[in-house]
């Protein structure tokens, strides 16, 4: 009955190290609900709409009109623009007022009729990618379109077998179809990824400075329950916490931001649970390294961009150095945010993301016994 | 300790971590991010493949399709569903299913499809294998054109002007190689610059607090700031300079306009957010508080900055928020001056708008808390 009590009240300390800092809660209750508004901020709109570009017309034919009006009404462009020149067009893209340009060179119409090979130029502003995809995109839709037009009427000028004319104009082609974010969506590609990000961040601030300010408590020789029982109740506690706030990410704000999501909650459960376990030893082990609460925000601000381009969502792991890859496996987020993808955004079986799971496993039993290391001979030097 | 004891270089000389912020880190994160995005484009990227119909035609089209550097498509499945739990769990990154009778369909003119479907959770390499399958596919279409017209009795010009009447020449102005490389480290390094710049000043400052007290009269405690942050504001921007320099060395970085500009922004860009700090720790007073802040504040900036998704796409309130980060208005610059070689009349706005984040500075060097405590139990002191 009393290792009961004992265990009781070593939980209640633990707890309430938690719950009376207030810094502490500032991360964890603040800082969650507010970067849960905050990070999805800039792509309410998801999709970007039509971009501005300028068409520089040297042929003034019908068929350049044409041509125009096609590139008008492809959904990623409009025409916003008619410059006179060259000059007028780059000063154009200099001030940012468009993003595109379009050149229909002379001649245009007259050498497609004479069936002479004939180009086109477009040209993108590369400073900003998802603006350049979507101009080129909108004009290739557009010179594409004329291009079949064109060859649709000169076969049957020609009196070719109609039956065969699909294939003389496009012999095969491979449609592509985006699966798992079916609108292509910003929101739902950055959201999913950033969620697990600020979770795990968010747990080395609180975790790592609440383990800081014991271990400074213990230097000072305040009385304190014995580190093999405390350190498992603070695994313990951050594991329940972060787990109702998994709740309100996973649940309540990806409805609201209508991400898609399909993992039933056994499944993720099971995969949160592991991934906080993971993380809050990996907050303990910094805890034991740095001296002062403040540096675990330090690390965790420094470290934070760098993380999102290792962690394969929004730069492909594939393309890392291998080294990079392997090395920033390291840090449980990256396994995380794989897996937490595979199974509830992608809809993979917990099973299939076996070599996740095996990664956290290593992960917490890599930081459980160096943290084990750390505390003895700590302990011995304060003696 | 005497006033003297507490400059900015004694501040340098007692604490490792913010001689680390302002001296090796910037470099060192720096060439992590080009350490990151060494390849310049993704390549490589898996794709599985379903062939149900074994022919020539379908061997080809792969043999096609991998040729693309950005494409590895040796990753056979023999059946959809196979393929279809390598693409969820992240094993391949697109799935392209050749039907049957592909290859006979197109000996007859048919135009057969075929579909590659991409994983767009993962947009960016989605995105980039959707295109580069496009390109692909589309010039095996065109050379299988020719063929097929030459086979039914074409002239060889002829038959490449009736397979291709249109032909696009696609410019990537301003980063002619589409290198991510130069895109993203040159855009996501000032964020992070930004994030040092803001650690390091309120790691000073709180040295400084903690040390000795600040004198109360405005000119006393402006020349104490001086003699504290100086040292501190020069080597940050001097950081920045370095990160361009290193930009130039591993990524050909040319900027097409005035250098000059950027330096001269460069140092605003440290005032700035030198002055915003300043202000966020007069507010609040309390070291962990005005931290915690300071990343709520600066840590999305590269979110907010609109070189990923577009500004003009972002509603009111986040555009209202990235205003509110000098990084915003420096990007702003160093895209006008670096890629679009922009006239003064372009790059006047964002240097005054950097200007503007000095307005609450005397105000905060006035309501700066006199002094800090070092709390014992906080801290390990060894």
């Amino acid at each position: 009955m009393s290792d009961w009590r004992r265990f009781w009240q070593a939980w209640r300390a633990e707890i309430t190290h938690i719950v009376a800092d207030r810094a502490v809660l500032l991360v964890i209750v603040g800082g969650l609900l507010f970067y849960a508004v905050l990070y999805p901020l800039p792509y309410q709109k998801s999709v970007p709409g039509e971009q501005a570009i300028a068409v520089l017309d040297s042929d003034h034919s019908a068929m350049a009109r044409q041509l125009i009006r096609m590139a008008d009404a492809a959904p990623q462009i409009r025409v916003a623009a008619r410059p006179g020149s060259m000059a007028e067009a780059e000063a154009l893209l200099a001030n940012d007022e468009v993003h595109g340009l379009l050149v229909i060179p002379e001649g245009f119409e007259r050498n497609v009729y004479l069936g002479n090979p004939t180009s086109l130029s477009f040209a993108g502003d590369a400073s900003y990618f998802l603006i350049y995809g979507n101009v080129v995109e909108g004009l290739l839709t557009a010179a594409t379109t004329l291009s079949v037009q064109t060859q649709l009427m000169s076969s049957l000028l020609k009196g070719d077998n109609p039956m065969q004319i699909p294939g003389h104009i496009m012999p095969m082609r491979v449609i592509t179809k985006p699966v798992f974010n079916p609108t292509s969506g910003y929101l739902n590609y950055i959201v999913p990824a950033v969620f697990v990000l600020i979770l795990h961040q968010t747990l080395l601030i609180a975790a790592g400075s609440v383990t800081i300010k014991d271990r400074a408590r213990r230097f000072l020789g305040q009385p304190a329950t014995s580190l093999a029982l405390a350190i498992p109740l603070r695994v313990a506690s951050f594991m329940l916490i972060y787990l109702l706030f998994a709740m309100l990410y996973f649940g309540f704000f990806f409805r609201l931001y209508g991400i898609p999501h399909v993992a039933t909650p056994g499944p993720l459960l099971l995969f949160s649970l592991l991934f906080f376990m993971a993380a809050t030893l990996f907050a303990i082990w910094l805890g034991y390294l740095l001296p002062r609460p403040e540096l675990t925000t330090v690390v965790v601000l420094l470290s934070s961009l760098p993380i999102v381009f290792t962690a394969g969502f929004a730069w492909p792991a594939e393309s890392l150095p291998r080294w990079l890859d392997v090395i920033t496996l390291l840090i449980p987020v990256k396994p995380g945010i794989q897996g937490f993808l595979a199974i509830n955004q992608m809809g993979a079986p917990i099973i299939s993301i076996w070599r996740e799971i095996g990664v956290l496993l290593g992960l917490c039993a890599l930081y459980g016994s160096w943290i084990g290391w750390l505390a003895h001979r700590q302990r011995r030097l304060a003696k | 300790m005497a006033t003297n004891n507490v400059t900015g270089w004694q501040a340098l000389r007692r604490q490792p971590w913010l001689l680390a912020l302002v001296g090796w880190l910037p470099p060192v994160l720096t060439l992590l991010l080009i350490a990151i995005f060494a390849l310049g484009t993704p390549q490589s990227l898996p794709i599985g493949v379903v062939d149900l119909d074994h022919t020539a035609e379908a061997r080809a089209l792969q043999r096609h399709l991998d040729a693309s550097p950005a494409l590895d498509v040796r990753h056979p499945y023999a059946s959809p569903s196979e393929g279809a739990v390598a693409l969820q769990r992240g094993e391949v990154l697109a799935l392209l299913i050749i039907p049957n009778d592909f290859g006979r369909d197109l000996r007859l003119s048919l135009s057969p499809e075929a579909v590659a479907f991409y994983n767009s959770q993962y947009l960016l390499a989605g995105k980039f294998i959707a295109s580069a399958v496009t390109q692909s596919s589309m010039t095996f279409a065109a050379e299988t054109g020719v063929a097929l017209r030459l086979g039914q009795g074409y002239a060889l010009p002829e038959a490449v002007a009736a397979a291709a009447p249109v032909r696009p020449q696609i410019t990537a102005l301003y980063n002619a190689g589409m290198s991510y490389a130069l895109f993203l480290v040159t855009t996501i390094t000032p964020a992070l610059w930004q994030i040092m710049i803001v650690v390091a000043t309120l790691l000073t400052l709180y040295w400084r607090l903690e040390n000795a007290p600040l004198p109360d009269g405005y000119l006393a405690r402006s020349h104490a700031l001086w003699q504290l942050l100086m040292p501190i504001s020069l080597l940050l921007w001097l950081q920045g300079l370095i990160t361009l320099g290193l930009f130039h060395y591993f990524l050909g970085w040319t900027p097409e306009g005035s250098v000059g500009w950027l330096i001269v922004g460069m140092a605003l860009m440290v005032l700035a957010i030198q002055s915003m700090a300043m202000l966020i720790l007069a507010v609040v007073a309390n070291k962990v508080r005005a931290l915690s802040l300071c990343a709520a504040y600066l840590a999305p900036a590269f979110a907010f900055m609109g070189i990923t998704f577009p500004r003009g796409d972002m509603n009111m309130l986040a555009r209202l928020w990235g205003n509110l980060m000098p990084s915003t208005h420096y990007i702003e610059l160093q895209v006008a001056v670096a890629d679009h070689g922009a006239p003064l009349a372009t790059l006047l706005p964002p240097l005054l708008t950097l200007l503007l984040f000095l307005i609450p500075l005397p105000f905060a060097i006035r309501a700066l808390p006199k002094q800090l405590t070092v709390d014992p139990t906080e801290q390990v002191s060894t």
